[in-house]
């Protein structure tokens, strides 16, 4: 369960949006929704708690440490860094406790998942961006963590990268997980998340993605 | 036979080129990854404004204790600290961009240094201060250099991984951990303290180019961050060889002939380098 109180973010004295005061369920699927700078980003940022709030309070039913795996937009990556997809897809072990060859049975098997085996050693600046973007995820699932917040996770992606996807988000969804997708895309959203929370200016609103999103026109 | 002998020979005949040669390698192999991680982590000139913030501090030791290593060190720790923590309050309060705030910080402490030589009345060999000696490393100094690069390497392993995600991505390791900003302060601390100990082998200005000279060049010859490390290890301890020679035979001043060895490996890795060197063609970005 997450529960927001009073809830307003952004630069100090200016907050983006009318306090929110909302609550998700445990297990719930939800996408957030919005025009460009009105806060998407920021408030996955305030519930991951890698961002303070101006007002109001963000209340978990779980300690934070370990139990949050947070997608950033992958433009804040230095893709000129020295390091493989390997290398950075494993730092999603980061505070797990298993053996070497756990981990390399997992981290294969993630691999396979995201359609990245026989790509490990490739650096990160001979990457695409969807290569790039679905190592990203691929880091993610290693957190193995109860409430994911994942923002644009379709970005860069082709249509086979966004249809594994959606069909990870899914599988989390129906392992119990808290999955929050802020995401620009509403045809898909539509298609997939039940629940949306449309942040705007003067006031947010959770609904039905059906009551919020129309469907797309057919010519 | 006789080029060869002039390799190794000053070395073998003199004991303050072996002491020069012994120091000036271990804080090769303690710069380096230091270097490394300046560059990635896009800081590569605090390094530079380090060096002069560590100039009113050595300045002050001198003053009240002469040209005794430890004033010198621990006034030059206090000093390069202070600055690196001034900087970064300034920017975390105002907003203003660090480099900016280093900028404004490292002429304001280089002209402290200066004045406060020049209120003290004595006369410390401000060349000597800035460009250094490594011929006149003596037992004391090597002693502080082995300390300095023990712990600089240990500590580096027990903060690799941390640092290596910090640098690459902050947000991810935040959302996992608390140990970000505890590494990158026990970084800038190695940076000072090897700039420190540098200082006194070769000069203030001088170790600031052993530190970041060999790990610029090695961005031209790997994509791997442990082979990085390892190349710009190993240019600084050739710079350093190479430069002692010079200096022994030529008769030049040892800091800036290590120092302009390392420039010329630089430019030798710009130009032959296979990554993304002058002579090789760009890579393809994409795997496609």
């Amino acid at each position: 369960m997450i529960r927001c109180r009073n809830l307003t973010w952004g630069a100090p004295g200016q907050p983006l949006t009318q306090a929110l005061d909302v609550a998700l369920d445990k297990g719930s699927l939800t996408a957030v929704i919005g025009a460009n700078g009105c806060g998407k980003s920021s408030l996955l940022k305030v519930l991951a708690g890698l961002q303070k709030p101006l007002t109001g309070k963000v209340l978990l039913d779980v300690p934070r440490r370990g139990n949050v795996a947070f997608l950033p937009q992958q433009q804040f990556l230095d893709r000129q860094f020295p390091i493989s997809l390997q290398e950075l897809v494993a730092a999603g072990f980061w505070g797990k406790k298993q053996t070497a060859q756990q981990r390399s049975a997992r981290l294969e098997a993630v691999l396979q998942d995201w359609h990245l085996s026989g790509l490990q050693h490739r650096p990160l600046m001979a990457l695409s961006g969807g290569e790039l973007q679905r190592s990203l995820l691929a880091r993610l699932c290693l957190a193995d963590a109860p409430l994911l917040l994942l923002d644009e996770p379709h970005a860069a992606l082709d249509e086979l990268g966004q249809k594994l996807l959606w069909q990870h988000i899914q599988t989390w969804h129906t392992e119990g997980r808290t999955v929050i997708v802020v995401c620009h895309d509403l045809a898909a959203v539509r298609k997939h998340i039940s629940q949306t929370l449309l942040i705007k200016c003067s006031g947010s609103v959770l609904a039905p993605s059906s009551q919020l999103i129309k469907p797309p026109q057919v010519a | 036979m006789i080029i060869a002998s002039q390799l190794w020979q000053p070395f073998q005949e003199f004991v303050f080129m072996r002491r020069a040669l012994f120091g000036g390698l271990v804080l090769a192999c303690s710069t380096a990854p230091l270097g490394v991680f300046l560059i990635l982590r896009r800081m590569s000139l605090i390094g530079d404004a380090v060096a002069h913030g560590i100039l009113p501090g050595a300045a002050l030791g001198f003053w009240f204790a002469g040209l005794s290593l430890p004033a010198l060190t621990f006034g030059g720790l206090g000093a390069g600290l202070g600055m690196a923590g001034l900087a970064a309050w300034i920017t975390r309060r105002t907003g203003l961009r660090e480099d900016a705030s280093l900028a404004a910080i490292y002429p304001i402490s280089l002209a402290s240094g200066i004045l406060i030589l020049g209120i003290a009345g004595k006369r410390l060999d401000l060349l000597h201060l800035l460009f250094g000696s490594a011929l006149a490393v003596d037992s004391q100094t090597l002693t502080g250099m082995l300390w300095v690069t023990g712990f600089s390497v240990l500590l580096m392993a027990l903060i690799y991984r941390p640092l290596l995600l910090d640098t690459l991505d902050p947000l991810f390791l935040r959302s996992v951990s608390r140990v970000g900003p505890l590494a990158h302060g026990l970084f800038l601390t190695l940076v000072v303290l090897n700039l420190v100990i540098g200082f006194q082998a070769i000069g203030a200005l001088m170790v600031v180019g052993l530190m970041m000279l060999p790990a610029i060049a090695s961005r031209f010859w790997s994509r791997r961050l442990p082979v990085l490390i390892l190349i710009s290890a190993g240019i600084g301890c050739i710079s350093v060889w190479l430069g002692l020679l010079l200096s022994f035979h030529y008769s030049l001043p040892s800091g800036p002939a290590i120092v302009l060895m390392a420039g010329s490996m630089y430019l030798l890795s710009v130009i032959f380098g296979p990554v993304h060197g002058l002579l090789r063609r760009p890579p393809l970005l994409s795997s496609q």
